[in-house]
């Protein structure tokens, strides 16, 4: 079997199982915060979050795919690895570089509130 | 032969280096839990969702920093063992000394948020009426 399919497969099962994992995470904790921002509106919290959730997993997800289009050809196992790892790799530092400019933001308004 | 050993390396590597960041996060951020609650005072719901956001961020950065460094280059390797357990020590303690930094970043900001939240006690105003002059 071709296995660029594989690595295909692989890839698209690792990156969203993490990209699905963070962000329920951060929606989780992410409620906490919203509803400081937003003291009296439970409501309105819970629909901004949920919105915020379905554009990161929009565009996440989309970026992962369109990964795939210019994929190195695999000719190996250890080659196989590599292409994953680096990958993988640079989907997840995006994540985390965002991730730590969402944080920095957030903790600055909340801050500003009090 | 050569991808064998490198598949091998590949192999060993990556639990490794996985197993590391969990660890060291683990324990950064079970002792983070006080500085959080001590920076936002009181407010324990934010305290640790902050922490754990944290958390997320510095798992992120760190497996991927791991999965990034993690291809050998089949030009110099020579096919060794010997040579492969020098390549893999070299990663894996460039990646021990690149985790042991983070760490250390990571309790600078803790200490930093601190001390600041030390600095800026909320002022207690008060007022001071002029007195009656006695008569």
């Amino acid at each position: 079997m071709n296995l660029n399919l594989i690595t295909y497969s692989i890839y698209l099962l690792i990156t969203v199982f993490i990209i699905i994992k963070v962000g329920l995470i951060c929606y989780r904790n992410g409620n906490i915060f919203v509803a400081h921002l937003v003291p009296n509106d439970k409501d309105f919290c819970l629909r901004v979050n949920n919105i915020l959730l379905l554009g990161y997993y929009l565009i996440n997800i989309g970026y992962a795919v369109i990964t795939l289009s210019d994929w190195t050809i695999v000719k190996s196992s250890s080659q196989m690895i590599e292409s994953l790892s680096k990958n993988t790799a640079i989907i997840v530092c995006i994540l985390a570089v965002l991730h730590y400019f969402n944080l920095f933001w957030i903790t600055k308004f909340i801050k500003n509130i009090k | 032969m050569e991808t064998s050993k490198i598949f091998i390396g590949y192999i060993i590597y990556l639990p490794i280096a996985i197993a590391l960041t969990y660890f060291v996060s683990k324990t950064l951020f079970r002792n983070g839990k006080t500085f959080m609650i001590d920076i936002f005072k009181g407010k324990d719901d934010i305290a640790l969702a902050t922490n754990r956001l944290f958390e997320v961020g510095f798992y992120l950065l760190n497996i991927g920093w791991a999965l990034l460094i993690l291809k050998v280059d089949s030009y110099r390797f020579n096919d060794t063992y010997q040579n492969l357990v020098e390549i893999l020590s070299f990663k894996i303690g460039g990646f021990s000394i690149y985790l042991g930094l983070m760490l250390f970043l990571n309790m600078y900001l803790f200490f930093r948020g601190r001390k600041k939240s030390r600095q800026n006690k909320p002022v207690v105003s008060q007022v001071i009426r002029p007195q009656s002059p006695k008569v």
